[in-house]
């Protein structure tokens, strides 16, 4: 029997298309709380959302020169929660004056198996870390203090110490591809963040 | 006052010298001193409310036996012991009394116990005779004169007027610190209450606060009236902005309802808001319609309750009326029904039932006098259905409520936004039913629709029931509502009994659940019968119910009565045809078998009851061959009918129990 045709057409709409609006900072632990005032104040009337996930980062080496990535994401307070596998592209090379990095976004709920699954298909984990924090939105938006920690010993993520002595601090917004307003949004709540935190657009690259 | 130790009484005496004072040289006339005893007592002690206590005097005995106590009785009686005795009383009294003058001491002793009182007074009359003696040469003017002392002429020159004037300044001091700390005074209690009067921009401004969101942006004082913090996403902006009041004029009186603050709300939110739900007969054109804007008297303020505040929640009413209305509207449009709902203007019209017309309008009333006149008539008050504008408002929070959910939050924290258990969709490989029944497909203008389909419905059953126990006194139509209800379904339990005979016939009762276009009866006997929203449904089966009673009355009163029943049948083929249900039919026969009652009853056709005599008593019957036996006369023969309108008794049951007593002989 023949294989039944795969489509070679590319796939496009539904969530394929989805950009992620990026902007991040960072605060030390001693500001945290005046931080967590502050969001609570300007963000959605909700109570505050506390978090721990385990993220494992899967290297897929190809014979070209740039290997794939994808990050696999589990929560640890909610462990029946399905996992999360995300696919981040390149920042977009757009005009300088946006003001948040863009890069193509592609979320994936799945279950449980996702680890053993990867590795059949040949992806190989680079390595993991477990980030603790808290979770805020003000309508798309989402504002995400975490902590990170490293995991001494891997697949046990009793033992963890933290990398530093500070806070990650991310504002992120997922919008189809095209909508530029949502960065002119972005920008003027960072700037009410603003001594508090400094949340820029930070190139991965550039860092690298 | 002398206290002489010479009188062993020690009693004190007074001496008035007495008389005018002669100047007496040595052996001048003598004057006249007369003694007379103070009789006082010496003081042993004041009490407390100035009453004095005396020492008592002592007596005659007691006084002797203190001066007893002093003699020496071991000195012995002669006369140079007396004299011994004499010297020592002389040394002893000379002891006692040390502080007696150098002269007196040298005095006699038995002599006289007045001595120093005369030698005081004598000094004293001396003294007294050289002033006089003085004081008469002084006056002679011959050889003394007197001569006054100089004075200081500044001492005495107007004592008087210097002592005024010093006073006068004195007083003016004081008067001048007492009227300036008065000034100060009055002037700060008349601020006071110029502030009270006033209230203090501040003041109000922090009671503005502490109930709406403000913000300063630049130096204007802009606040948010909308939803938009509660979980709303209507695109209205909601800002309004505070000024300050200062149209005020000081001289006049301040006015009561002055307020320091003035809001200024958005135009489009101006004026007050509410909507229109309202179930009507269906127009015969749609000619006028969207052209609604019936005006509710404002509600009355409460005391103390700002103006601004007032305005503010009006405003914010009106934008919740709006949003309610916009979301309706949107969905009217979008989702596919089998009756297309009308949206024109301000009213979206929908048909819940045929020949039914459900109107969702909203009313916006901007307080301007020229709308006020362009609809006169007073608006009917019982068309709107305050139940389902309630219920409109609660399920727009209830929307806003569920945006702000936790059950939104992503676990992990990068996944995306959404609901918790369509991310399980994925994972769990759900097909599409699955996820079509997990999203939520009712939209709020499907609820209302329904909740008004359900409310009529319900109000159509009650009145069907009503309607059927005032017209049909027969068998009484009880009707019991359940109190506690749901949105989507109602029920009520319907009796069906006799006047009187309540215990015995209680075969019918049925429970109706009201649903939003159903009714389902569930009868007593476990049929579960579904009726559709006609009136004439209900309202046939519950007259086709009420005969079947009757017929399961008269078997039951035959269970009472002792009468046999022969046959029984719920739904009787013969006869005629019935329009409405089935025609019930029964045969009890008397105890001793000699009569027979055939009743028929059918919900068109009325009750018929016919008696079948024993044949002796029959006279019309032909004689036959074929019965030879006369046993045969005893058995039940032919059947005669009953005029029923002209029994006696006041219903069925009653006029049947008569019937069968009168059948019944007596034995």
């Amino acid at each position: 029997m023949e294989a039944p045709p795969v489509t070679v057409m590319p796939v496009t709409g539904g969530t394929i298309n989805m950009m992620e609006y990026l902007l991040q900072g960072s605060v030390l632990d001693q500001a945290l709380d005046s931080l967590l005032h502050r969001l609570r104040g300007l963000c959605d009337n909700m109570e505050p959302e506390s978090f721990a996930d385990h993220e494992m980062v899967y290297l897929l080496k190809g014979q070209q020169g740039n290997p794939f990535l994808l990050r696999a994401r589990r929560s640890l307070a909610h462990p029946p929660a399905p996992w999360h596998l995300r696919y981040l592209g390149q920042p977009e090379v757009g005009d300088k004056s946006r003001h948040a990095l863009v890069r193509n976004c592609v979320d994936v709920a799945t279950s449980h198996s996702l680890p053993e699954f990867l590795n059949e298909m040949g992806f190989r984990m680079d390595h993991e870390f477990v980030a603790k924090g808290h979770i805020f939105r003000k309508g798309s938006l989402k504002v995400v203090v975490s902590k990170l920690f490293r995991v001494l010993v891997q697949g046990n993520t009793e033992n963890t110490e933290p990398l530093s002595l500070s806070y990650l601090v991310e504002l992120s917004v997922l919008a189809p591809a095209g909508q530029d307003t949502v960065s002119e949004d972005m920008r003027a709540f960072a700037e009410q963040l603003k001594p508090l935190v400094h949340l820029e657009k930070i190139d991965p690259k550039r860092h690298m | 006052m002398y206290n002489n130790a010479f009188n062993p009484a020690s009693q004190t005496y007074v001496v008035v010298v007495g008389g005018v004072c002669h100047s007496i040289m040595s052996g001048g006339p003598a004057v006249r001193v007369s003694i007379e005893s103070a009789c006082e007592k010496q003081v042993q002690e004041v009490s407390l409310d100035g009453v004095e206590t005396y020492v008592p005097p002592l007596s005659m005995s007691q006084n002797l036996a203190r001066l007893t106590q002093r003699i020496d009785f071991s000195q012995g009686s002669d006369s140079e012991e007396e004299g011994g005795v004499g010297e020592q009383r002389d040394q002893e009294w000379g002891k006692q009394e040390p502080e007696e003058d150098e002269a007196t001491v040298k005095f006699q002793p038995s002599l006289w116990p007045w001595d120093s009182v005369r030698n005081n007074l004598r000094s004293a009359l001396t003294e007294m005779c050289v002033l006089y003696d003085v004081l008469n040469i002084v006056k002679q003017k011959k050889y003394m004169t007197l001569d006054p002392v100089s004075q200081d002429p500044m001492a005495g020159k107007s004592p008087q007027v210097f002592q005024l004037i010093s006073k006068k300044k004195a007083l003016a001091n004081a008067a001048q610190l007492l009227l300036k700390g008065a000034e100060k005074l009055s002037k700060s209690v008349a601020e006071n209450q110029e502030n009270r009067r006033q209230r203090d921009f501040n003041s109000e401004l922090l009671r503005l606060r502490s109930q709406w969101k403000l913000r300063k942006v630049g130096d204007k004082i802009l606040g948010d009236l909308s939803y938009r913090s509660a979980g709303s996403l209507f695109p209205h902006h909601g800002t309004f902005e505070v000024i300050k009041n200062t149209d005020i004029d000081l001289d006049k009186k301040i006015p009561e309802d002055y307020c320091p603050l003035n809001v200024q709300i958005p135009s489009d939110l101006e004026g007050s808001a509410y909507i229109k739900v309202s179930i009507q007969k269906q127009a015969p054109d749609i000619g006028d319609l969207g052209t609604l804007s019936l005006f509710r008297r404002q509600p009355k303020l409460k005391a103390g309750t700002q103006p601004w505040h007032l305005k503010l929640e009006a405003a914010q009413n009106v934008l919740l009326c709006k949003e309610i209305f916009a979301q309706l509207s949107r969905e009217a449009v979008q989702i596919k029904s089998q009756i297309p709902h009308i949206v024109v203007k301000n009213q979206i019209i929908s048909q819940p039932f045929p020949g039914l017309q459900l109107s969702i309008s909203l009313c916006h009333s901007t307080g301007d006098k020229k709308n006020q006149k362009a609809s006169p008539e007073k608006p009917k008050p019982d068309d709107h259905l305050y139940v389902l504008e309630h219920n409109l408002h609660q399920l727009m929070r209830e929307f806003h409520k569920h945006t702000l959910s936790s059950t939104v939050m992503p676990h992990p924290a990068t996944a995306p936004f959404g609901h918790k258990r369509l991310r399980l969709a994925g994972p769990m490989a759900y097909d599409k039913a699955e996820i079509a029944s997990l999203q939520q497909s009712e939209g709020l203008l499907e609820k209302i629709i329904k909740q008004a389909k359900h409310i009529f419905l319900r109000s159509r059953t009650a009145r069907t029931i009503d309607s059927l126990a005032s017209r049909i006194e027969d068998p009484q139509i009880q009707a019991h509502w359940s109190n506690i209800n749901d949105v989507y379904e109602s029920s009520v339990k319907v009796l069906i009994t006799s006047q009187g005979y309540e215990q015995i016939c209680k075969s019918i009762q049925l429970q109706l659940n009201i649903g939003v276009e159903q009714i389902r009866v569930v009868h007593r006997d476990g049929r579960v019968i579904t009726l559709s929203h006609q009136e004439q449904e209900l309202q046939d089966f519950l007259l086709s119910q009420m005969s079947q009673h009757q017929v399961h009355a008269v078997q039951q009163l035959a269970k009472v009565m002792g009468w046999h029943v022969l046959s029984f049948s719920n739904h009787v083929g013969l006869g005629p045809v019935e329009s409405i249900g089935n025609a019930s039919a029964i045969t009890v026969a008397s105890p001793n078998g000699e009569y027979a009652i055939s009743v028929r009853n059918g919900p068109e056709s009325g009750c018929k009851v016919l008696v079948q005599f024993p044949r002796n008593q029959c006279k019309e019957l032909p004689k036959s061959d074929v019965i030879q036996d006369n046993k045969w006369n005893h058995l039940r023969g032919p059947y005669k009918e009953v005029h029923w309108s002209r029994m006696e008794g006041r219903n069925f049951v009653y006029k049947m129990e008569l019937l069968m007593a009168a059948l019944t002989p007596c034995p």
